[in-house]
Parts: structure tokens; C-alpha cells; sequence
């Protein structure tokens, strides 16, 4: 497995529509559970809606793919993680999506 | 164990499926975890009739050995098997398969079917797997991949024991249950074991805890339990009254303590664990003894047939070589007869290693079956092995006929690993030594194997010269099956050099031919060739549609599937069908194929990543490319470096373009190929290394070099092949090739599309304009060559005077220009020339045709 970071630009028009989203997406990645793992999200305030940067495990990109299709989530990019460098730890915010 | 702990979320899981029904179900865990227990209370709770079948821990299994408990009427093939099972199940509608992992290649083909058919049914099946064994290649882990995609198909995964729940179980009997978690990670089977034998201390294993509970049986039980032992499955009460004659009145007793479990007419052990325990307990001569006693009873059941795969395993337990070599002879005939050719195949390798007693013919004829089943299934290595064995001994026995005839064979192993020298060297010394003998099928053939080798050298004249050859001595010698294979040959090598119509005629001669012959081998190959040759020609309707014929065939015969499947991926990727050319490109290399098939499916992973300018294109092309490499066929290898030619130049990368795009050049013009030197000619023009090309190349290429790209689109259109017509308008910067971009998800060629046209991407926040200016800047530029001030600037584009201010004061420095109208002319200048040369892998566009 892979880690990869996966765009999804202004991909929802409000947090309630993104909230099901990942809904959805976690139900499908329950299905694929042997590909794809969902690590965290970042939640982009966009000028017109809101957008995630994801950051994924998986066993290629096309299984991010299959997972988005499957889940109705957009893809706009994804790229492959060669190396991670946590300095401080991800602060606590209210979550758009719990 | 009785009571069910931990497995409440598991029962609401299979009550929805249920409840849903159409429903196939995978259960895994690992061996002792309580999937039987789990299925079980299940069918408990469902009440009604459940058929039930089980796949035996045989080293070689018997075919449809699952669907035998059900007492169908078994036709020979997985699709009727299925049907019938699918009828039965209208009656019964639960069916519990046990232990798929052990199954045979038939039985899996039918699941195969099941998964596909069994929606809109109302039944359910379950099928238990251990899933700590079905690792890497293992062909349930390949249906498994294939049925994934499948709403009908559904996989629950048993976990081990809580500490809670071993505590609980281990409370009644007074005993640690921390301890025995620890001990048995929980697992039910072991715990279930340790619990009863109700030892002072703690047994290491399982086969400890098993072992300990028989202590307390009397000696005549523990006789009869491994004469239970030795049988895999169940033992059936007749075959214990032979094998254990005095022995099987204390049934009662081992039944009792809970070691065997009563079945219909049979027993068996709780678990395959405890099984293995007590069978790895016995001493060795009495094992072999009880095998004996076995192989004897089974020799002569008191109804039906005798089971040859049963028989086989139970005479090489016993030592018996005379019935191993009868026993696994029948096998594998019956093996082969029903398609199941893994079994057949390792049915042969039994009989060979039991057969030094044979003599040098009888043992040559082994392994030329052998060799057949082990080609048929996809194992090159083994059946070249085995065909060389067969070779040594016709040498010995001075035999020419059959060492012309062996060579031959040879010849298309080698030549389906592409070790073609010697595959050469075995074709000249095949038709050497069969034109020195009277002519016959033999010398037929070996020119039709001969026409195979030219065909995959893609030396097409003389393809069909040698398959024509072949089918005129094949005609001589009245031979039917070597007439196909030569028409087969020839048809191909048409095709190849583009004669599609007389190539497509030919080989639907030979096809008609094959079934009429009924010939499984002959016509998967025609088929195979039907849709592979058009697809390499890009006639990609004609070609899925062949494709899938042969897929369809191919699955219901059990005859190597990859390298048709690995062409479907190809031609979905053409037709801009990416998820799915992906999906299948993704099933096949999982089923870990031979590496022609792997090099065609890494092709469609590569262009598919490239084209979406998703990560790892490279790494499919470059392991591609280590794989064809040894093969050096222009099949191959002109495929591979055009796609390693688009990925370098999706990625920006001009030079390695030209490097790849220019490796088979020279061999794909000396070779005539039309689509392969075009689309290499083709990128070496993009990247500016080649004006013209020969005037010969496929129709697309030719009219997009020779200047018409509306023409070229238009031929791509008609070829199925939207990406390509999208990025022959892109290449002449027309706009509407964006939208189609866009649609396809063809990031990288859109966003030099669009950085061409000027236009802003939809997402793109950096990237290098003229004179290094921002965007916003070139914006502002555009206004003020309209001759706009500064207000109706700011006006215009929503920002603030001064902001405008600032950005003005920007665009003349970096102009170099003193005043406003200086700059609108440098705006004039640069909006005509020719979009700005790009690269570097940060960007994903790539530079123009200068």
C-alpha cells in the first residue's frame, strides 16, 4: 500500500453534502477494505462550496478511483506520497463532517 | 462450541443478505476461528432445508467435488453444473459450500457462474474459505478479485475471540481466561480444545489440546479415530465397518467426548484441525496400513463408481505405487475430460513420480500429456520441462517421428515465453527431421508451428507462406486438426499485414472448422487471434466483440483467459472506456498470468495512468518493459514504447520521447507495421525529431502529419477512439477539443490544451505565462491592450484602484515598456506567437510541435 494525497477541488456546495459524502465513502471503503484505506481530510473552505484534501492508503490509484466512483466523490488529482514529515501533530478543530 | 459469542453482528449480516437474497457470500477466517460454527447456527436459525457441501483437504481435489454431496446429476461442464445448481436451489434456497479454498478449478468456475447468475434469485449461498491461505496466486483469491465488483457478492471476515468473550467461556470450566487468550489469540477452535481437555496445564498447540482430550478414550476409540483420521472429509459408515471392523462399536463413545461429528451415513472429525492432529499422531506404519485398508474399500464401494481422485490420494499415502499409477491415470484422464486441468495436471505429475518402474514409452507419453495440460493451463515452465523429459526418451528410443512431432511442441512453448531462439532452433531441427521421413501430419505440423513463430515476429509474408504450406500437407495427409492450425496461421500473419478482411475470412474458415472438429484448443486460438490481430489493427468493435466470445469460451472450458482479458483492458482503454479497461487490466495481472499476458495488461494500466495523469505509469511500463525485453518481438516492444513514448511526453519529458519513440522504429518500418510505425513516427513529430513519415503508416497518423488534423480526428472518431481524436484537434489547438478532454479525465492533455489557448484552468493556480508574468497580470495586460484605464480595470475585474495600481506598475517592468501603448504592442506580439515552451516534471504539460 501506497499513501497518496487526492484533490478533490470545490467538490460539494455545503458541509451538509459533504458530510454525506464521507458518509458514503466510508461505507464503500468498508467494501475495499483490502485497498484502500482512508487516512485523514483536510477540508478546503473554496469561494463557492468546499473542497477536501484527502490523504489515503492504497493498493494503486486506480483503487482510489473505484472507491470514487463507487462513493460519488470527485477526483480532480492524485498523487503518490514518497515521504512524510509530521512536525507537530494535526491540531483539534470543530469538524465540517463528523 | 455452543455457545455463539461475538457473532451477533455477523448473524444480522447474513439475515440482511438473506433477506435481500440473489446473494453469493464469501466467509473467511482463519482455520479453527468458528466459520462452520458461524454458518451453522445460521442455517439453524433459518430453519427449512440447506444443502450443504464440503471441498476436501485432497491434495489433488476431485472435480465439482462440492456439488457431489448435493446428489445432482452432474453434466461435465461448469455452466450446466451451475444451471443445475441454480435450480436446486429454487427448492432449498441456502446452500453452504465449506472450505472453497481447497476447491477444484471446476468447482471455482461454477462459483465463478454462481456469482454472476445469482442475483434476482432469492437464495443464498455461502461459501467458507480460510483466508490466511488464499495468499498471492491462489486461483480462489483470483475469483474472489473477479467476483469483487459484483453487488450480488458479499465478503464477511470472522475475527478471533475477544479476551471478554474467552473469559466467558473459560468461567464455567474455573480456568484463566486471560491466560488462555494469550495462549490461543482466540482462537474459537483452539480455545473450544483447551477448554475440554480440562489439562492441569496449559496445552502449547493445538495439536497438544486435541491430542490431550483423546487421552481419556479408550484404546479401541482411538483406533477408530484414526481410521477416521486418514480419510480427508468425511469417512462414510460403510468404509470405517471395512477399515475398522472391531473398532467402529466404540463410534459411540468418541461421538460422546465430542471428537467426531455424526453426518448423513458418515462421520467426521469436529474440525480439519483436530483431524490433522490425530492423522499426524499415527505412526507411519500403521498410517500407511489404514491408506491400504482405504484404497481397498473405496476400490469397490458398495453403490456407485469409484472416486479416482479419492483412490489416487489414498495410494500414494499408502505407498502403493502399481495403484497410484492406475488410480491417478484415471484421474487425470477424468480431470482433463471435464475441463479441470490443474487437477489433470497435477494428476500427471503424481503418476510420473511414481513411474520409474514404466518403460521409456509409456513414461514419454506421460509426459507429453503432461506437457499438454500444463501448456493448456498457463504453466509454460512446467510443460517445457516435461516436454523435454518426453524428448530425452524418444531420442533413447531412437523414435524420429515423435522427436519431430516434440520438437514442435517445443517450439510454441518456447516461442510463448518469447525465448525465440530456441524456439527457432527447435522449429528448423523439428522440420528437419520430419522431411527426412515419409511426409505426414507431423510434417504438417511442424510447418504450421514453424508459420506461428513468423506470425509472432510479425514476418507476415512469410506467415502465411509457411501456414499455406502447412494446410496443403495437412490436406496430403488428411488431417483436419492440423488444417485448422495452419489456416489459423496464415489467417493471422493476413491479418497482421493489414489485409483485414481476407485475414478475418480465413480465420473464421478455421474457427468453423475448429467446432465442427470440436477442438477447445483450436478455437480459443482463432478466436483469440480474431480478437487480439483486429484489436493490434485497431478495428476495435469487430475485436471486443471476438474478445468476449473468447472469454466466454475460455471460462467455460477452463483455458487460460489472460491474454484475451489483458486485450479487452486495451481495447476499453482505446475506446475511452479508462475505469474499465482499468478494472480488467487490475484482474488479470492479480491472477498473476503468464508475462505476455501481464506485459499486454501492464500496457492498459500505463496508457490509463498516463492519460489521466495519475501516479505509477512509469512503474507499470518500466516492469512491462523488463518482462518483453527478453522476447524483443515488435509485438511487444512496438506496443510498449509507444505507450512509454505517450507517458514521457504526458509528463513533459521531450527527449525521453524521442528516445522511446525512436527505439522500434527502425523495426516497426522493416516490419511494415502501420499502426506501430505511425503512432512512433507520430510522437517523434510531436517532439519535434521527425518531419514526415512514410507515407504507408495507419490512415490517423498519416493525415495528422501530413497536416489535416480534422481529417485525422475525424478517422479516430470512426475508429472508436475519442482520446485520440480529442488529442489530434488538441495538437492543432482546437478549443473544442477541451470539452472532450475534460469528459475523459485526460488531465495532462487538457491542461497543455489550455495553457495553449491561454485560457485559465479550472484549477490551475500556477503556471508560467509570457514575460513571467502572474495570471492576474496578464489579465490586466489583456485590458489595457483594449485600452481600458485603470478604474475601468479595477471595475472590470471586481478589485480595488490600487490593487490595479500595483498590477500595471508589474506588467510594464516586466515588459521592459515605458508606457501603456508599448506594452498594449508587446501584448499584440505575444498573444500571436506560438504558446511558451514548457517543462520540467513539475509541469504536466508538455511542449509543442515546433
Amino acid at each position: 500500500m501506497d499513501t497518496y494525497v487526492i484533490l478533490r477541488r470545490s467538490g460539494w456546495r455545503s458541509a451538509a453534502e459533504l458530510e454525506e459524502a464521507a458518509a458514503r465513502s466510508l461505507a464503500e471503503g468498508e467494501r475495499m477494505a483490502d485497498d484502500i484505506a482512508w487516512i485523514r481530510s483536510y477540508v478546503l473552505e473554496e469561494g463557492n462550496g468546499v473542497g477536501t484534501v484527502c490523504i489515503y492508503q492504497a493498493s494503486s490509484p486506480e483503487a482510489i478511483r473505484a472507491h470514487a466512483a463507487a462513493a460519488d466523490l470527485p477526483v480532480d488529482e492524485i498523487i503518490r506520497v514518497v515521504d512524510t514529515v509530521v512536525i507537530r501533530p494535526d491540531p483539534v478543530v470543530e469538524a465540517v463532517a463528523s | 462450541m455452543d455457545a455463539l459469542l461475538e457473532r451477533g453482528e455477523l448473524l444480522a449480516q447474513l439475515d440482511a443478505l438473506r433477506a435481500e437474497g440473489g446473494r453469493l457470500a464469501f466467509v473467511g477466517g482463519e482455520a479453527g476461528v468458528g466459520k462452520t460454527a458461524l454458518v451453522r447456527a445460521f442455517s439453524e436459525r433459518v430453519g427449512g432445508p440447506v444443502l450443504r457441501g464440503a471441498c476436501e483437504n485432497l491434495t489433488t481435489p476431485t472435480p465439482f467435488g462440492p456439488f457431489l454431496d448435493l446428489g445432482l446429476d452432474l453434466a461435465d461442464e461448469p455452466r450446466r453444473v451451475a444451471a443445475a445448481v441454480l435450480e436446486e436451489l429454487e427448492r432449498a434456497p441456502l446452500l453452504v459450500l465449506e472450505d472453497v479454498h481447497w476447491a477444484d478449478s471446476a468447482t471455482l468456475d461454477v462459483l465463478r457462474v454462481l456469482g454472476r447468475r445469482i442475483d434476482g434469485t432469492g437464495a443464498l449461498v455461502l461459501a467458507t474459505y480460510r483466508d490466511d491461505e488464499v495468499a498471492g496466486d491462489h486461483p480462489l483469491r483470483v475469483v474472489l478479485g473477479e467476483l469483487a465488483t459484483s453487488r450480488s457478492v458479499a465478503r464477511l471476515a470472522v475475527p478471533r475471540l475477544s479476551v471478554d468473550a474467552v473469559r466467558e467461556l473459560a468461567a464455567p470450566h474455573g480456568a484463566d481466561g486471560d491466560a488462555i487468550h494469550r495462549l490461543t489469540n482466540g482462537n474459537a477452535f483452539y480455545v473450544t480444545e483447551v477448554l475440554a481437555a480440562g489439562a492441569a496445564t496449559l496445552p502449547a498447540s493445538v495439536r497438544d489440546a486435541v491430542l490431550a482430550r483423546t487421552v481419556s478414550l479408550s484404546a479401541g476409540a482411538r483406533r477408530l479415530l484414526d481410521a477416521v483420521a486418514v480419510v480427508p472429509g468425511e469417512a462414510e459408515l460403510w468404509l470405517l465397518a471395512e477399515i475398522a471392523r472391531t473398532e467402529v462399536e466404540h463410534l459411540d463413545e468418541c461421538l460422546d467426548a465430542g471428537m467426531l461429528r455424526a453426518g448423513r451415513e458418515a462421520v467426521s472429525f469436529r474440525h480439519e484441525l483436530a483431524r490433522l492432529a490425530v492423522d499426524g499422531a499415527i505412526a507411519p506404519h500403521r498410517r500407511r496400513a489404514l491408506h491400504a485398508a482405504v484404497l481397498a474399500a473405496l476400490a469397490a464401494p458398495p453403490d456407485g463408481v469409484p472416486d479416482a481422485s479419492r483412490l489416487a490420494h489414498h495410494a500414494e499415502e499408502a505407498g502403493d505405487t502399481a495403484a497410484v499409477l492406475r488410480h491417478a491415470r484415471a484421474a487425470a484422464r477424468h480431470a482433463a475430460a471435464t475441463s479441470a486441468h490443474r487437477e489433470a495436471t497435477a494428476q500427471y505429475a503424481r503418476v510420473l513420480r511414481h513411474a520409474d518402474g514404466l518403460d521409456a514409452a509409456q513414461r514419454a507419453g506421460l509426459y507429453d500429456r503432461y506437457a499438454d495440460e500444463a501448456l493448456v493451463t498457463g504453466r509454460n515452465e512446467e510443460s517445457i520441462s516435461a516436454r523435454l523429459s518426453a524428448l530425452a526418451l524418444y531420442r533413447e528410443l531412437s523414435d524420429e517421428l515423435r522427436v519431430g512431432e516434440t520438437l514442435s511442441r517445443l517450439t510454441n512453448a518456447y516461442t510463448r515465453l518469447g525465448r525465440n531462439q530456441e524456439a527457432e532452433d527447435a522449429s528448423r531441427e523439428a522440420i528437419e527431421v520430419l522431411e527426412s521421413l515419409p511426409p505426414g501430419r507431423e510434417l504438417a505440423w511442424a510447418y504450421a508451428v514453424q508459420a506461428y513463430a513468423r506470425m509472432l515476429s510479425r514476418d507476415n509474408a512469410e506467415g502465411v507462406a509457411w501456414g499455406r504450406k502447412a494446410v496443403a500437407a495437412a490436406l496430403d495427409a488428411g488431417d483436419r486438426e492440423v488444417e485448422t492450425y495452419g489456416l489459423i496461421m496464415a489467417g493471422s500473419s493476413l491479418l497482421m499485414s493489414g489485409l483485414i478482411d481476407a485475414g478475418v475470412r480465413e480465420l473464421e474458415r478455421a474457427l468453423a472448422l475448429a467446432r465442427a472438429l470440436g477442438e477447445e484448443v483450436f478455437t480459443m486460438s482463432a478466436l483469440n487471434m480474431l480478437g487480439t490481430g483486429l484489436g493490434e489493427m485497431m478495428e476495435l468493435e469487430p475485436a471486443e466483440r471476438y474478445l468476449r466470445e473468447c472469454i466466454a469460451f475460455t471460462e467455460a472450458h477452463e483455458l487460460w483467459p489472460a491474454y484475451v482479458r489483458a486485450w479487452l483492458a486495451l481495447v476499453h482503454v482505446y475506446r475511452g472506456r479508462w475505469d474499465e479497461g482499468a478494472s480488467v487490466a487490475g484482474l488479470v495481472l492479480r491472477g498473476a498470468p503468464d508475462p505476455i499476458s501481464r506485459i499486454t495488461g501492464l500496457i492498459a494500466l500505463g496508457r490509463v495512468r498516463a492519460r489521466r495523469g495519475d501516479p505509477g505509469a512509469f512503474d507499470a511500463l518500466d516492469e512491462a518493459l523488463d518482462l518483453a525485453q527478453p522476447g524483443g518481438h515488435l509485438q511487444r516492444l512496438g506496443h510498449l514504447h509507444a505507450a512509454r513514448a505517450e507517458a514521457a511526453w504526458l509528463t513533459g519529458d521531450e527527449g525521453r520521447t524521442v528516445e522511446e519513440a525512436s527505439a522500434v522504429y527502425e523495426l516497426a518500418l522493416e516490419k511494415r507495421h502501420f499502426w506501430f510505425a505511425g503512432e512512433l513516427a507520430y510522437w517523434q513529430w510531436r517532439a519535434g525529431a521527425l518531419a514526415v513519415a512514410p507515407d504507408w503508416v495507419a490512415e490517423p497518423y498519416r493525415l495528422q502529419l501530413e497536416g489535416d488534423a480534422q481529417a485525422a480526428a475525424e478517422a479516430w472518431r470512426q475508429r472508436l477512439c475519442p482520446y485520440e481524436a480529442a488529442r489530434t484537434l488538441a495538437d492543432a489547438g482546437d478549443e473544442a477539443a477541451l470539452v472532450d478532454l475534460e469528459r475523459l479525465g485526460a488531465r495532462p492533455a487538457a491542461a497543455v490544451l489550455r495553457r495553449r489557448l491561454g485560457l485559465r484552468g479550472p484549477r490551475q493556480t500556477t503556471r508560467e505565462n509570457p514575460a513571467g508574468l502572474t495570471t492576474r497580470e496578464l489579465q490586466v495586460l489583456e485590458l489595457i491592450a483594449e485600452g481600458l484605464q485603470n478604474r475601468a480595470i479595477a471595475e472590470r475585474l471586481v478589485l480595488s484602484h490600487r490593487t490595479i495600481d500595483h498590477h500595471v506598475s508589474a506588467v510594464l517592468r516586466k515588459l521592459s515598456a515605458r508606457t501603456r501603448a508599448e506594452a498594449a504592442a508587446r501584448y499584440h506580439e505575444i498573444s500571436v506567437a506560438p504558446a511558451p515552451k514548457m517543462g520540467g516534471p513539475a509541469d504536466v504539460g508538455a511542449p509543442e510541435r515546433p
